[in-house]
């Protein structure tokens, strides 16, 4: 391993574990976004409501029951509220994106105080499964072996969004939809179903990621914004409505937070967004943006 | 809802303190002769500790410390009957500055003990000022309460940040000469005083600064950013402060990157005290901190001590008991010479109860109005009861620094 990999090595393969729990948040509001033209501000509120269910359901150090528990609560949950968030954007499909924007921001806002109400404003930490909960090996560098599994579930459901979006009766709905809707109502599919699903889904994901975000970053109130624009930044620097420009968003994106972080400590806090600024100038549609819009 | 809350209780304490500015020679003066009047004297003492929001285990310490004493001396002070009112400090100043304002107006308390926060501590000067009633404070570290931001009234038995920090400094300038040290504490009030006694004292020692960090208060969840320029700075040795949650994340990440088995952790004794160590568990193994207490202490008075308290609670006492323990207990010796319990005769009588003998902490006296006290060198260490912050070494007795 050349000295530079090895010096940064856990900086690395933690940009890669943050990359991925990224790249879960994100790839629904990118897809929601891209394909269905609706941007859900309340996608960072439904990313804490699963970490608070993490830190309910599951406790402070819990079994492996108790996390799946968590994890399929928190897919329930966030399935549920992302099919309603889609029947309220339904109704304003006609007026601009700037309605759609203040009812998911007004959604979130409601929601973030309801989970304060909730849970307190205490920062709640959350520990992963315990048989995850120690520290192994890799190339002679100690590193939590929770992070590699996060990079591990971070490769399959990249995989699996991926398969669904292109292989799937479902995925052509979606891209169909995006082509012409009233075809796809036409040949006897209801359009809003479609969506709702896809909504659902992306959700879905969000609030999974809240769960399994919570062994790294807790359950405390503001945090949703904290993710929220960490989500805006990867799908924009990634491109709208493409699988492939999340995960690419993601991973740059866990680079600089942590990599980033460690190479340029005095300038931490300006990397994010000066990357974005970078983008913006060069590529304004995003490092991987699709040509129409639809393509995954 | 927290805001409405909030702000209903700042209005309350807007009109507590304007009403309080009309009338303060008169409220004193009611006082003063309503407890001389009776036969048995009274003392009203307003327990300001935090019953809601991250502070709750500090308040719950001081809270037990406080009563343990009590009852052990029957329910009195220096031959006072006492009455105590608890009111929730919370975790701001927000919540906190009207709860003070609140037991000095509707509850007419004589003495105020208690206060985690220091902007609790700082913020409600004006309002003992214009009460000329006392305030024991019994936790919040902030130096300026007994030093640039002095008022006669602010007496503190706790510690100042800076006095626990330079302390460490001083030991690991000696213990760790030569070696470079990096320094991180959240980029808040408390921990920039922390950084600065242990970087003064060090530095005066002898010591280099490999580097610093200064991590979101309240926000840092991941500290693996901040962990990696610590081994790439070349530094020996590692100096933190940290509290609450973010003391038990800090450690486990620290060991789950391995920093722990490269680069000894050192730190301020809240790092390790109280219920955060049960959580840490084996992170925390070897860890050193400096404190002025240490429930391992072998000291009868400790000794007597803990068992009371452990027979009361089920509980290992932290410094958090014994700093509302020692409140009392000083003030059990300034009521039984003080000749009324306004902030002036209380002040004077705190000024000559000399040294405490019988503290758990070791002995200590008050220098100006914080505790000169022995402060200890402490290491985590694994027993059959669990994890304790096992006692190195008594690194002798100090003042809050300049």
């Amino acid at each position: 391993m050349p000295d530079w990999v090895n010096l940064h090595f856990v900086s690395l393969l933690n940009g890669l574990a943050i990359g991925f729990l990224l790249f879960i948040l994100a790839v629904g509001l990118s897809l929601v976004f891209g394909m269905m033209d609706v941007l859900n501000l309340a996608h960072g509120v439904l990313f804490l409501t699963g970490s608070y269910v993490a830190w309910f359901v599951a406790g402070p150090s819990p079994s492996w029951g108790g996390f799946l528990a968590a994890l399929t609560v928190a897919a329930l949950v966030g399935g549920a509220a992302g099919a309603l968030l889609s029947l309220a954007c339904d109704r304003l499909s006609r007026r601009t994106h700037l309605a759609q924007a203040l009812l998911t921001l007004g959604v979130a806002l409601i929601a973030a105080e309801v989970l304060s109400a909730l849970f307190g404003n205490d920062v709640h930490s959350v520990n992963p499964p315990e048989a995850l909960d120690r520290s192994v090996s890799v190339f002679g560098h100690a590193y939590p072996l929770y992070r590699l599994c996060l990079i591990a579930i971070g490769v399959v459901v990249a995989g699996a969004v991926h398969w669904i979006v292109e292989r799937t009766l479902l995925g052509a709905l979606v891209r169909a939809s995006v082509s012409d809707r009233q075809m796809v109502s036409a040949v006897g599919f209801d359009d809003r179903r479609v969506k709702a699903l896809v909504f659902g889904l992306g959700a879905l994901l969000a609030s999974v990621a809240g769960v399994l975000g919570a062994p790294i970053y807790g359950a405390r109130p503001g945090l949703d914004v904290t993710v929220l624009i960490l989500a805006l930044v990867v799908v924009v620097i990634g491109g709208l409505g493409s699988v492939r420009g999340a995960l690419l968003g993601a991973l740059v994106i866990g680079q600089i937070e942590t990599l980033g972080r460690a190479l340029l400590a005095n300038f931490a806090s300006f990397l994010l967004f000066g990357a974005l600024a970078l983008v913006l100038i060069l590529r304004p549609r995003g490092l991987l943006a699709p040509a129409n819009g639809s393509r995954s | 809802m927290t805001i409405q809350r909030i702000t209903r209780r700042g209005i309350l304490g807007a009109i507590g303190a304007s009403a309080l500015a009309g009338l303060p020679g008169c409220r004193s003066g009611d006082k003063g002769s309503a407890s001389e009047g009776s036969g048995a004297r009274r003392v009203k003492i307003g327990l300001v500790i935090p019953q809601a929001g991250v502070y709750v285990p500090l308040g719950t310490d001081l809270k037990r410390g406080w009563d343990l004493f009590l009852e052990r001396h029957g329910g009195k002070l220096g031959n006072h009957e006492v009455t105590t009112v608890v009111a929730d400090e919370g975790d701001s100043p927000q919540s906190g500055v009207p709860a003070v304002q609140k037991v000095l107006q509707s509850d007419q308390v004589d003495v105020i003990v208690g206060v985690v926060n220091s902007a609790v501590a700082l913020g409600s000067q004006d309002s003992i000022k214009e009460a000329k009633k006392l305030l024991l404070v019994a936790n919040a570290g902030a130096g300026a309460i007994t030093g640039a931001a002095r008022s006669p009234y602010i007496w503190r038995t706790s510690f100042t940040n800076a006095q626990i920090a330079s302390v460490m400094g001083q030991h690991l300038a000696k213990a760790a000469a030569g070696q470079r040290v990096y320094i991180l504490a959240p980029d808040y009030a408390a921990g920039t005083e922390v950084l600065t006694g242990f970087r003064k004292a060090f530095e005066a020692g002898g010591g280099q600064i490999a580097g610093e960090a200064k991590p979101a208060f309240g926000k840092t969840q991941d500290y693996q950013p901040f962990l990696a320029p610590i081994r790439q700075s070349g530094a020996k040795a590692v100096f933190c402060f940290f509290s609450g949650a973010e003391a038990v994340a800090f450690v486990k990440q620290y060991h789950q990157f391995g920093l722990h088995a490269e680069l000894p952790l050192y730190g301020s004794g809240f790092l390790t005290e109280g219920s955060v160590l049960a959580a840490q568990g084996e992170a925390a193994l070897g860890i050193q901190t400096t404190l002025h207490y240490c429930a391992e202490l072998d000291s009868p008075a400790n000794r007597e001590f803990v068992a009371a308290y452990r027979a009361k609670y089920d509980a290992v006492p932290t410094c958090f008991s014994v700093q509302a323990w020692d409140a009392a207990n000083v003030l059990d010796r300034a009521l039984a010479q003080a000749t009324a319990l306004d902030g002036d005769s209380l002040s004077k009588a705190l000024a000559s109860v000399g040294t405490i003998e019988n503290s758990p902490r070791g002995p200590w006296s008050f220098d100006g109005q914080s505790p000169r006290q022995q402060v200890y060198l402490r290491k985590v260490e694994k027993r059959e009861s669990g994890y304790v912050n096992a006692v190195v070494a008594d690194l002798g007795a100090f003042s809050q620094p300049a």
